[in-house]
């Protein structure tokens, strides 16, 4: 889970009376998540910079719509994610988001985080082998969910899908990926 | 949280995501650049007019408009239109709705000072309804806001596009279909299915882009048009 600001709220109020500074605070709050989410969606890490950062230009013009109260990420993951898919659609290719386990291993003496001590390197390897094999809506929806940490509905509101598209999604790809991981 | 799900987030944990970017310094600046556009505002008013008297000569017209905004909607000049099929005019825009709910949903409190049917149609920043004008069904959709890409167009050369005498700045679109995307919404993708548009007016008022369809010449558009905004 990304640390959001205690006064978010506030942030939002401040930024909708035209304050830049508290913009900059919320941009630097979610800047980490909508940067996946966008990557995840557009597949290439130079797409999803521009992604990020059109979504927070039209975040913040849009900011007077925003309904007092309501949960920030999502309105402001949904805006990411659509300028995400622009860029992939208008490229006319097909996003093929290839995922790669980080080769730098913890230095030193320094004690494997409680993450990484769940799996073993094969296992590792294994069921990411096994994610990369997913069709790519399913690959997707995992990669959102698990890597990303995106809810179910944030998921939803990302890929413009209902909730029971995401739901079987996901189902459907845990069921191939328990094939693998067995 | 089965044990599977428990490995994909630890796994979620070593999958080697590019270095995130710091957006703040391009994003201070794209923001800085639109505070301190406003003083342009006249520069591009005197424009518009530019604008308009260019659009009397043809060749000047052709050139002018391959690709641009007017409001929330963007028109792109194309050589050859990408797939679309007929549909209906309220097609892509969700289920039919009372007026109180189609405003609640977009956001956008309807302006029409005509006879108000029972129906419309709503997406967040988007309203829209069916009108009957001189027996042909006319479909009235209004925009808020200065959002761009919630609704685009592809034209071909044998679409004619003119600018139509209302609010700040009208166009009139003709003589040819043209495709029209609307943007998807959360929770139906299927509205992103393309469809082919015959006549179109389009025009800004105040914070608002408004968008008239039906198989009406330009005069009866604007003589609609004028009546639902007076």
């Amino acid at each position: 889970m990304v640390g959001r600001p205690l006064d978010e709220s506030d942030l939002i109020g401040r930024a909708k009376r035209g304050d830049t500074h508290a913009y900059e605070d919320l941009v630097y709050a979610h800047q980490g998540i909508a940067f996946r989410t966008a990557y995840v969606i557009a597949g290439n890490a130079a797409d999803a910079e521009e992604a990020a950062q059109d979504g927070f230009v039209k975040a913040w013009r849009a900011l007077g719509r925003f309904r007092e109260g309501a949960p920030f990420r999502p309105w402001l993951l949904r805006i990411v994610a659509n300028e995400a898919r622009n860029r992939r659609r208008s490229a006319g290719r097909r996003a093929h988001l290839a995922l790669r386990a980080a080769t730098e291993q913890p230095s030193g003496d320094a004690a494997p985080s409680p993450e990484a001590a769940f799996l073993s390197a094969e296992q590792r390897e294994t069921l990411l082998a096994a994610v990369n094999q997913l069709p790519e809506d399913q690959r997707t929806v995992i990669s959102l969910r698990y890597f990303v940490g995106l809810s179910e509905q944030e998921t939803a509101e990302a890929l413009g899908l209902p909730s029971g598209t995401v739901k079987s999604r996901t189902a459907r790809a845990l069921e191939r990926l328990r094939e693998s991981y067995d | 949280m089965t044990e599977l799900e428990r490995a994909l987030v630890a796994l979620g944990s070593e999958v080697d995501f590019p270095a995130e970017p710091d957006l703040r310094p391009r994003v201070r600046e794209r923001l800085e650049r639109k505070r301190f556009a406003r003083p342009l505002v006249l520069a591009v008013a005197l424009l518009v007019v530019v604008f308009g008297i260019a659009m009397a000569v043809p060749p000047a017209r052709s050139a002018i408009l391959r690709f641009f905004h007017i409001g929330s909607v963007t028109i792109e000049r194309v050589q050859k239109l990408p797939p679309a099929r007929e549909a209906p005019l309220a097609a892509g825009l969700g289920p039919a709705l009372p007026l109180d709910q189609a405003e609640a949903r977009s956001g956008v409190p309807l302006i029409l000072h005509t006879r108000r049917p029972d129906r419309y149609y709503a997406r967040p920043g988007l309203i829209a309804t069916l009108l009957q004008y001189r027996g042909k069904p006319v479909l009235l959709v209004e925009l808020q806001g200065d959002q761009t890409g919630i609704a685009k167009k592809f034209a071909t050369p044998g679409t004619t596009v003119q600018p139509a005498q209302i609010g700040s700045f009208g166009l009139w679109l003709a003589g040819g279909k043209h495709v029209l995307y609307w943007e998807p919404s959360p929770g139906n993708p299927r509205q992103i299915v393309p469809r082919l548009a015959g006549n179109v007016l389009l025009w800004t008022q105040n914070d608002r882009t408004f968008r008239l369809e039906g198989a009406l010449p330009e005069d009866q558009m604007l003589e609609l048009a004028r009546d639902i905004t007076r």
